[in-house]
């Protein structure tokens, strides 16, 4: 993860907003009258669809594919958990915004786990 | 001349400062500063664009940039004036070198391997022209062996590619099937942004 506070902050406030958006988009377009796994991939693929697109403007504040590629899982996997529950049984905004808020955050932990995995001691970048 | 890549790019310029200018340059500097501060000898930087990297530059070097974009290179014109050191700025193709064999001690690419149409045979173009035990040090992104970024940055690239860049190229394959012995790859955001040194046998 980058340790400079300005991108520290962005990274989690533009993961948390992807996420909130498709958990939205997922509680008010799936209903229990939807096939469970046919809602699942429909919302992850709309996830992230929106994430590209908002990926965009964010990037120009925030990087490119250090916002592009989180915000992307962030908003697929947003709309598989809440486009799967609400396909289950009927949730309430406050459950859809408090699985997309949470789901947003684990993503971008996941980010920063896989990305220090993948540097390694070369992490310690001198800036 | 790539006449369809000229186009492309200079269709871009107007606007890449304000979509790369800030996030990404602000990100990538601490790394791009530190790959650039190695420079010494004879020069050549591919692609310049508008400039962007030029404040990241050592000061008192004399650099050859090139750029297949006039428009980019326009763009460019007052980093280029402000620069404290020399640049010489030309609008050339990569796959078409105007330069003798064995001119270079080192070659800087930034962001450059995502967008030439034939990155292999543009690699060797570079190492035509690059000296024996000569330097080539690239600022790339890449595509990533990791699912699920692996997927999505295949079919962003089905998108980009018509507008910009490729996402999902291999050039640290690319580099090595060119015929160049790579001695470093530095991961800077997961396996997808990177720095690649790289030197030009001697045999």
């Amino acid at each position: 993860m980058d340790q400079r506070i300005y991108f520290v902050v962005g990274d989690v406030l533009v993961n948390v907003a992807i996420a909130l958006l498709v958990a939205l988009v997922s509680y008010w377009l799936v209903s229990t009258n939807w096939n469970m796994l046919f809602a699942m991939w429909l919302m992850m693929f709309v996830g992230m669809v929106l994430a590209m697109l908002f990926a965009l403007p964010a990037g120009i504040l925030f990087g490119a594919m250090e916002v592009m590629l989180p915000m992307k899982l962030s908003g697929m996997l947003s709309g598989m958990v809440v486009g799967m529950w609400a396909a289950m049984q009927p949730i309430t905004l406050a459950q859809a915004i408090g699985a997309g808020g949470t789901t947003g955050l684990i993503s971008i932990v996941l980010v920063w786990f896989l990305n220090t995995r993948i540097r390694g001691i070369q992490a310690m970048v001198k800036y | 001349m790539d006449l369809a890549t000229q186009k492309k790019w200079d269709k871009a310029a107007p606007t890449f400062d304000l979509m790369a200018g800030k996030g990404a340059e602000e990100r990538w500097e601490p790394f791009k500063r530190e790959l650039f501060s190695t420079m010494q000898g004879n020069v050549l930087f591919l692609a310049l664009g508008t400039g962007l990297d030029i404040p990241f530059f050592p000061t008192g070097q004399t650099i050859q940039a090139i750029d297949i974009s006039p428009a980019m290179l326009e763009q460019a014109r007052d980093r280029v004036a402000n620069y404290d050191g020399e640049i010489n700025v030309s609008v050339m193709d990569v796959h078409n070198l105007d330069f003798e064999d064995n001119s270079f001690d080192q070659i800087f690419t930034s962001c450059t391997f995502c967008s030439v149409p034939d990155p292999v045979n543009g690699l060797k173009s570079l190492k035509r022209v690059l000296k024996p035990g000569g330097e080539l040090l690239m600022f790339e992104h890449t595509g990533s062996r990791y699912y699920p970024f692996k997927l999505m940055m295949d079919l962003m690239t089905l998108v980009s590619r018509r507008i910009g860049p490729d996402m999902n190229r291999p050039t640290v394959d690319n580099v090595r099937a060119a015929g160049f012995d790579i001695t470093e790859v530095n991961h800077i955001f997961l396996d997808v942004v990177k720095t690649i040194r790289a030197t030009k046998p001697v045999t």
